[in-house]
């Protein structure tokens, strides 16, 4: 078992081999870009599916730190190409840190307010501007 | 930016957590268990943000989302009285799940394709810096100057949204008594 482990990590023609070679390659901006691309997905997904305005509001948060986590990736990226050496992309997350937080607390405030008018957060059943 | 070693282990045990917590939330079918799987997530971006040696974001990730956000939310569980969601009632649009399932199938295979396209366009890291273990506290100098320097106008901007946020969360959520007390 052993040898054949050696024997397809020397042979990378084979796919247990290239499988294992892509598993512990050095990991690059594309495998965070990898990551920050599934969280954005995701986080539309529960958008689009879900009815609770709570989970929706948290699922806008997954999208906002995709796109946290798409900037601190170019920003160590282009540090490491050496072609930038200041770090922007950490002030566009800390921006992106203090709207998201903004955003929570008047959407959270306008639930509540809504909350108390219509004793719901089930937003198929918030239609007052429907028609 | 190659991560190597020890820090493999670290990406792939990162990722499955953000990634994992991520789908349990939004499966979730209660709304505090949700809250606590978006806790999990974000602590898992800013670990995320630790490997890419940006120690002040990771910190303030920490401090302001699991600190303040999520807390945020629990409060706002706590007063709304928040339901079972019935997943077999009345769909907003036909289809639904269909339609979100085939948008995140095309973005997924758009991002392939740029990815794949612009593979040549990202030059490699040719001249590798050396990697030095960059200091908390060096990290958050160089953030502060830079905030200071380059973006003081919309530092000063956000200090202002911060306030209208405030004012606008007490105006949103008074009760109709409390108006007619203080009018």
């Amino acid at each position: 078992m052993h040898g054949a482990m050696i024997w397809a990590l020397q042979e990378p023609t084979s796919f247990v081999g290239r499988f294992l070679e892509g598993l512990t390659a050095p990991k690059g901006i594309v495998d965070f870009l990898v990551v920050s691309f599934m969280l954005f997905a995701i986080g539309v997904l529960g958008v689009l599916t879900r009815r609770n305005i709570l989970i929706i509001f948290m699922s806008i948060e997954l999208i906002l730190n995709a796109a946290n986590l798409n900037f601190i990736a170019f920003t160590r990226y282009w540090q490491a190409t050496g072609r930038i050496s200041e770090n922007m992309g950490h002030i566009f997350t800390i921006f992106i840190i203090v709207v998201a937080a903004a955003e929570a607390v008047i959407g959270l405030g306008i639930l509540i307010a809504l909350y108390r008018n219509r004793q719901t957060v089930a937003i198929d059943e918030i239609n007052l501007l429907k028609w | 930016m190659e991560l190597k070693g020890a820090q493999i282990i670290f990406y792939y045990g990162l990722a499955f957590l953000v990634l994992i917590m991520a789908v349990s939330l939004i499966r979730a079918r209660s709304a505090v268990h949700a809250a606590l799987y978006l806790m999990g997530a974000l602590i898992g971006v800013a670990g995320l943000f630790l490997l890419l040696h940006a120690e002040f974001v990771a910190g303030a990730q920490i401090l302001i989302y699991v600190g303040g956000v999520v807390v945020l939310f629990i409060f706002v569980i706590m007063l709304v009285n928040v339901r079972e969601e019935i997943t077999e009632a009345t769909r907003l649009f036909t289809r639904q799940e269909a339609v979100a399932w085939a948008l995140v199938g095309a973005m997924l295979i758009a991002t392939i394709i740029a990815l794949r396209r612009e593979a040549n366009l990202l030059p490699p890291a040719a001249a590798p810096m050396e990697e030095a273990p960059l200091a908390l506290a060096e990290d958050t100098q160089r953030v502060g100057s830079t905030l200071y320097t380059r973006a003081a106008l919309p530092f000063e901007i956000a200090s202002l949204l911060l306030l209208v946020a405030i004012v606008g969360s007490v105006i949103l959520a008074r009760t109709r008594r409390q108006e007619e007390t203080f009018d």
